[in-house]
């Protein structure tokens, strides 16, 4: 272990300055037109992900699902399934191999959501797995033996609306694990109420106030590839495909689980049919998967199982929450104070968080009040910063409304980190290691307002009919970027002896756009090898955590990782090029190719080995390494195998905590629209993504989060909701026909903008950006419309919500 | 069970009048196909294919020909993931039976590869996937637009793949990449059509 490595464990602030060691000259990073490494597969149809698994022999597993919102099961019979021809085995609740409650969350949650019965007598919502699973040998016999059930039930009340559920005499949601009521305290913080600074003090400075309700509906994460596994007995021990974020923590689970040894259980993590958290975090995540496992062993069979997607839309959606929100503010557009109470189905998330991360915004208070209901469980759908990112863009937006102002002004104006303003903070930029004279929020507004023609066309709300009778909408949000949070990740790295080329073995980490082509470009400039001569060899046990624990901050913690690793490769190759292999055989004539050097006087670059002051003299890579193997004669590896391990291990800001790491890269959005009055409906003739990413490292990968986070962000916030029925607690809408996502038609130009101030905490100043912009869009969509009616309208903006707020319903 | 006669599906009550019957009535007349079996030709290959009457044509594509490229996503029509050209149209395998399919021209995603087709190296240069998992059934949608209408405007390739879902929202970059290979192909470079 070197010093690095040993300050980065003793250290954990280590990866609080900023890069300390940028190239001098990047090649592969940053380039445009490097060729992804999975284009081919994928474009082809032959990537492989878990749904295309088959093993021979393998049965197919249903769950039943609960027909009813809130239900207990009085009886059961399983006889006529249990006797149906071609059903192998067949799970009930009250079978004595099950634990009376298991972690089955996928994500070692604390608290009751961690641990529940794994195949539960009462069902807590529609479409909740339950009481009865049936392995069999295809999915129809499967689904016909699950008819044969017949059970008794017991319905119970239920609710489906959080503030309801938490007035007084409302129904217990769930009495057998919130017994004394339904109210919760969000998932993610540890109490209900956080204040900081004095918010009656701020509220005192300020020159008005105002205050407003507003919500967040329910929308689906829809992965296209369903949640699905399979799981095979290896005899004693398990080998699992999983459709899953987080692999390294499954594995661990399902040894916990099954009582035997982690190092046992074998894990394979194939591509992944998108995840955007989801169903990755969802309370009852790896249910299907114990289930399998055990009938599996049972039957001696491959056990397979995938839900429908009516099944996966009843599962898990993003949050829903109403939001009470009181905001003082000067009159020259410096916010004095902001209070916003929550009332959330949960899981609940921080909703002030981005106020304390990136604004001069002193005095907050902010509540969260949760409730139990009878609805899908709340997971983290790209990502958990939305009620954050909604908040900060609703304030803004709305201190502008109020006091006429330029919401890009209000921005600036308030911009800043916990508490401070921006243009006083150039010191503690340098403090980490940063320049100190770049201002991000400045930049990306001044680019983004250039491309979408602010100047020309913004203007004061509900004040511009176009010539087609539309009326016309500009809007705008900014907010920090992140993803540079706690995380960790570990790889290995080696050089193949035949040809010189470089491969990293790590567990397949897809997750993003074009990542491990990025871990490559990465690996490629800190050898100083051609991109090329990189490649990235999925390493299939899940062992290599290089999805890191949340999955949120793939490059930020592998890209140090990587370059860890590709560091101390470097450091190897130049030493075997120096040393002689065997000293104490000289007659063996096994000299070093640059026997009259030291390993400091040689460089790489292009994958040839050269001396720095003589460039003539040189060596390719394969050539270098080809001695080693084939020696005279003899057919024996004289070297040690060039290989490295690099790992990285990080805590970062997160969730609004002040934390250590000041975040100053920030991200603007644009969005124009034009409103038919008539219909109620909302085109998007424009969108401008302007990001202050650090530091590209695969620009192309950076503008496809871009287009796809404004595609994914427009979607939810125009047209995504799931619906359930008031009077039966049945999702409605449970189909990508009734659900609508967008199509290609559904969205008009984005202009993608990549700025680089280089003040991110991941390698060469990185910050990541898969989660942002999906996560912060929908607030400039929220504000374009309301810039073009003059009202607001709670997203999804559904025409008939519009056209209540023009007063024509 | 008497024996039945494979061709007429008249009864015996024993093989040798079976097998009087059969010479004397249907002599050497080759047999007739048996109910369930198809021929496909799939990406060049012919197949000939016993099959239930409920099974899709995704079903047969993806589990016993092993073509990965058709992906199930929606599960009932709704997003093209699986989609095929069947007879020079695109159509959504997981929507058709495969019996009806019989004498069937198939290509999918692999085909269209193993074709050199240009779309293919377009659309990984313009970066059209992020998952991928949605990837294949667009390479085969506007493949087929391509043979119909070989220099289409953005507007008709954006309505060609309207029906397309994609969740990771790629969806900017595909006009971009079928633009490309529309003038590989009209430049003659790029492979065969």
């Amino acid at each position: 272990m070197n010093k690095d490595d040993r300050e980065r464990i003793i250290a954990p602030e280590h990866t609080l300055r900023a890069d300390k060691y940028p190239l001098e000259d990047y090649s592969a990073i940053g380039r445009r037109g490097v060729r992804r490494k999975d284009g081919y597969e994928k474009a082809t149809g032959y990537a492989v992900y878990t749904t295309d698994v088959q093993l021979p022999g393998q049965l197919m597993l249903r769950i039943l699902t609960c027909p009813y919102p809130h239900a207990r099961i009085k009886s059961m019979d399983t006889s006529k399934a249990a006797a149906l021809p071609g059903v192998r085995a067949l799970l009930r609740y009250d079978d004595p191999e099950l634990p009376e409650r298991a972690d089955v969350s996928g994500h070692f949650g604390g608290g009751t959501e961690g641990h529940e019965p794994v195949l539960n007598r009462v069902g807590y919502w529609q479409g909740m797995p339950m009481a009865v699973a049936v392995a069999a040998d295809t999915e129809d016999i499967a689904n016909e033996a699950l008819g044969l059930v017949e059970i008794d039930w017991e319905e119970r009340p239920f609710n489906l609306d959080q503030e309801e559920a938490l007035k007084p005499g409302a129904p217990l949601s769930n009495p057998e694990s919130f017994p004394d009521g339904n109210f919760v305290i969000p998932a993610q913080q540890r109490e209900a109420k956080v204040v900081w600074g004095n918010p009656d003090e701020g509220f005192k400075e300020a020159d008005r106030i105002i205050e407003w309700r507003m919500r967040k509906d329910k929308e689906n994460w829809v992965g296209p590839e369903r949640p699905n596994g399979l799981f095979r007995w290896n005899g004693e021990y398990p080998e699992v495909w999983l459709k899953h974020q987080r692999p390294h923590l499954s594995k661990r689970q399902i040894a916990r689980f099954f009582k035997i040894p982690v190092s046992q259980v074998t894990v394979h993590c194939l591509y992944q049919g998108g995840t955007f958290g989801g169903w990755s975090q969802m309370a009852l995540n790896m249910q299907p998967n114990m289930i399998a496992g055990i009938l599996s062993k049972r039957t001696g069979k491959p056990v397979k199982w995938q839900f429908t997607r009516r099944e996966d839309f009843c599962g898990a959606g993003m949050d829903n929450a109403r939001y009470q929100v009181k905001v003082g503010f000067k009159n020259d557009g410096v916010i004095t104070a902001v209070a916003a109470t929550s009332c959330f189905a949960r899981k609940g998330f921080a909703h002030l968080g981005h106020f304390v991360e990136n604004t001069r915004v002193h005095h907050l208070l902010q509540e969260s009040n949760g409730a139990v209901l009878n609805i899908m469980p709340g997971s983290a759908f790209r990502c958990e910063q939305n009620m954050n990112a909604l908040c900060l863009g609703a304030v803004l937006n709305r201190v502008a409304e109020a006091l006429e102002m330029d919401p890009t002004e209000v921005a600036l104006k308030n911009d800043g980190v916990e508490g401070r303003p921006m243009a006083d903070l150039a010191d503690l930029k340098r403090a980490h290691g940063f320049g100190g004279d770049r201002d991000s929020l400045k930049e990306c507004i001044e680019v983004g307002k250039k491309a979408i023609e602010w100047g020309g066309k913004w203007h004061l709300p509900g004040t511009k009919r176009l010539p087609n009778g539309k009326l016309h909408g500009m809007g705008f949000t900014f907010t920090h970027e992140w993803s540079d949070s706690s995380g960790s990740g570990a790889l290995g790295m080696r050089i193949e002896r035949d040809d010189g080329s470089a491969r990293i073995l790590a567990q397949r980490c897809d997750n993003g756009c074009a990542a491990e082509t990025a871990y490559c470009q990465i690996a490629a400039d800190e050898l100083g090898f051609r991109y090329e001569d990189v490649h990235y060899r999925q390493f299939e046990e899940a062992g290599f955590t290089t999805m890191t624990p949340d999955s949120s901050t793939n490059l930020t913690v592998n890209g140090y990782a990587i370059r860890n690793a590709a560091r101390q490769l470097r450091q190897k190759i130049l030493e075997i090029a120096t040393t002689p292999r065997i000293p104490e055989r000289p007659d063996m004539g096994y000299y070093p190719p640059f026997p009259d050097y030291k390993p400091e006087d040689l460089d790489i670059k292009d994958g040839v080995v050269y001396v720095k002051k003589d460039p003539s003299k040189r060596m390719t890579m394969a050539e270098l390494v080809r001695p080693a193997f084939f020696m005279g004669k003899m057919d024996i590896g004289s070297t040690e195998p060039l290989f490295a391990w690099g790992w990285q291990n990080q805590q970062g800001a997160f969730m609004g905590t002040p934390g250590p790491r000041p975040i100053f890269v920030r991200q603007a959005h644009f969005v124009e629209v034009e409103v038919d009055p008539e219909t109620g409906d909302i085109e998007v003739t424009k969108v401008v993504n302007a990001n202050d990413v650090g530091k590209a490292v695969n620009p192309e990968g950076v503008e496809g989060q871009q287009y796809g986070g404004s595609v994914m962000g427009i979607s939810r916030a125009r047209a995504e909701d799931t619906i359930y029925c008031p009077a039966t607690g049945v999702v409605l809408n449970g189909n990508l026909i009734d659900y609508k996502i967008n199509t290609m038609l559904d969205c008009g130009p984005i202009d993608t903008i990549i700025i680089e101030t280089g003040m991110g905490y991941g390698p060469y100043g990185s910050v990541g950006i898969g989660e942002d912009v999906a996560t912060v869009l929908p607030s400039a969509y929220y504000a374009a419309v309301h810039n073009a009616i003059g009202a607001w309208v709670d997203m999804p903006t559904t025409p008939d919500r519009v056209l209540k707020a023009l007063g024509r319903l | 069970m008497p024996p039945i006669c494979p061709y007429c599906s008249t009864t015996f009550d024993a093989v040798d009048k079976l097998k009087t019957h059969i010479i004397a009535e249907h002599g050497a007349e080759p047999l007739p196909r048996p109910e369930g079996l198809i021929d496909l030709m799939v990406n060049g290959e012919r197949y000939e294919l016993q099959v239930e009457p409920n099974v899709t044509l995704y079903t047969v594509i993806h589990d016993r020909l092993g073509l990965t490229g058709v992906k199930m996503f929606c599960d009932r029509g709704a997003c093209g993931s699986c989609t095929v050209i069947m007879n020079g149209r695109p159509v959504l395998s997981c929507m058709t039976l495969a019996i009806e399919c019989d004498s069937a021209t198939i290509e999918t995603a692999e085909g269209i590869a193993a074709a050199k087709h240009p779309l293919i190296e377009t659309y990984v240069k313009h970066h059209c996937m992020q998952c991928g998992y949605c990837t294949p059934g667009f390479v085969v949608t506007a493949k087929a637009l391509l043979d119909r209408n070989p220099n289409p405007t953005e507007e008709e390739i954006r309505e060609a793949l309207s029906g397309n879902l994609c969740r990771c929202g790629t969806y900017p970059q595909h006009p971009k990449a079928v633009a490309e290979a529309a003038k590989l192909l009209q430049g003659g470079e790029g492979g065969t059509r």
